[in-house]
């Protein structure tokens, strides 16, 4: 009985060791690649920012460490810790993380300026090739930017670049509907009824072009051709553009159609 | 040095081999299961009246897409009048981070605020609470859903500020 005990202390004994050695050797020793990938994995778990802190002391210029650690932090709106990182990251690597920061920038902070100053950054590193930060177009999101500080011409500039360098059939179509609301803000109606239908020429169903070509119309007095699109936005909404993580700045809502058809009822009535 | 029989040895290695593996494991439980940006109540700063549903799980607003009716514009639209008479000495943004419960109520706020270089920035208490204040006078908050079961959320809401004024509400 005794020797049995032993030898079941023994196996425990080692049991405990071996347990405790693989955790902190995965932790410590496992090849940074792994420890990337379940860190990242765990996004936002403090086990994750642990596994990120010991990744970034042991491997200094491991940038994508640095990026993925700050992708909680900005997402959760501690900004002050999320580009402390990922300025860091793009320290390291610019032309690998520029355009996720000039992304950040643009969409969650809509801070336009400092979002176009990383954009251009980044394409003056990258001459050879058309940028696309976080997969989309760079002139599509340098266009947007110029649309946030008001800069319409410009904005103009940008977006007939990105329908250039992607076609007309494979350029997000937000790009037609984005010149439509910058000619129309320059009060060229026509010219933003024709972009806001060149929207519609890759899909039918898009609701912030059908709103915009409502809202043009009702400018060039064309009241039944603005009850037509303003009922085609309504019917289409459940196609808008939107994302879990943030408002876009065109960002159509159902309230905003009934808004504009009642307006569409008081112009009726004159 | 004190000499060990083996028996003892062997005890000894057992309880220091536990231990390491016991706090090794509590560490890592408790590593797992706190997150960046979580809130618990704190009686100092939040209202004891507000409860959440179920406090071992309140997820992301993005996860399950709780937002306010008509997003962030409504927000901006139902509060701006109020927000055009604030002015402030410094520049950059203010967030909100707080709750959205499985009913649609909001409660246990924190803020966090940087300036234009993105770097923590402290504005005036008073007008931190004057937009809180607006904050929690909004009534129309959904909850995050998921698979029609409703659930305890964090929602963010920021307020940038340029030349002294809020000039954007998302």
């Amino acid at each position: 009985m005794k020797k049995f005990l032993k030898v079941f202390k023994l196996i425990l004994t080692v049991l405990f060791f071996i347990y405790t050695t693989l955790l902190l050797s995965f932790m410590f020793l496992s090849p940074k690649e792994n420890r990337f990938n379940f860190a990242s994995n765990l996004q936002g778990v403090y086990l994750s920012q642990t596994v990120f802190n010991v990744l970034t002391f042991q491997f200094p210029n491991y940038s994508d460490a640095y990026f993925e650690q700050s992708v909680p932090f900005n997402k959760r709106g501690e900004f002050a810790r999320g580009f402390e990182l990922l300025n860091i990251a793009v320290e390291l690597d610019p032309s690998l993380h520029l355009g996720y920061r000039g992304y950040m920038k643009l969409r969650f902070l809509r801070d336009y300026k400092n979002a176009l100053i990383d954009f251009n950054r980044l394409d003056s590193l990258t001459s050879n090739f058309v940028d696309a930060p976080w997969g989309e177009d760079i002139d599509f999101l340098r266009g947007e930017c110029y649309f946030g500080i008001k800069d319409y011409s410009k904005a103009i500039i940008c977006l007939e670049r990105s329908i250039e360098n992607n076609t007309e059939d494979w350029v997000d179509l937000n790009t037609f509907v984005y010149l439509g609301l910058c000619e129309y803000e320059l009060g060229n109606y026509e010219k933003s009824v024709s972009e806001h239908n060149r929207a519609l020429k890759q899909s039918v169903n898009t609701p912030e072009a059908h709103f915009g070509l409502a809202q043009a119309y009702l400018k060039l007095n064309n009241i039944d051709k603005a009850k037509e699109h303003i009922l085609n936005s309504e019917l289409n909404i459940g196609y808008k553009r939107n994302d879990p993580y943030k408002e876009f700045q065109n960002e159509l809502y159902l309230s905003e159609i009934h808004q504009f058809k009642q307006e569409l009822m008081r112009e009726n009535e004159k | 040095m004190m000499n060990l029989k083996p028996k003892n040895k062997l005890n000894l290695f057992l309880l220091f081999s536990f231990l390491l593996a016991f706090i090794l494991t509590f560490w890592s439980n408790d590593q797992l299961t706190q997150r960046v940006g979580d809130i618990s109540f704190n009686e100092e700063l939040d209202d004891s009246s507000f409860k959440v549903c179920d406090e071992t799980r309140i997820l992301q607003y993005y996860s399950v897409n709780a937002n306010y009716q008509n997003g962030r514009k409504a927000i901006k639209k139902e509060i701006w009048e109020a927000i055009e008479t604030l002015t402030f000495e410094t520049h950059g943004y203010i967030t909100f981070r707080f709750i959205i419960n499985c009913k649609g109520e909001i409660g246990r706020f924190r803020v966090k605020s940087i300036d234009n270089e993105l770097t923590t920035n402290e504005f005036s208490p008073d007008k931190i609470k004057a937009l809180q204040k607006l904050i929690e006078n909004l009534k129309h908050w959904n909850a995050g859903t998921f698979n029609s079961k409703t659930f305890d959320s964090y929602f963010v809401l920021n307020f940038k500020i340029e030349n002294g004024k809020i000039t954007d509400i998302f």
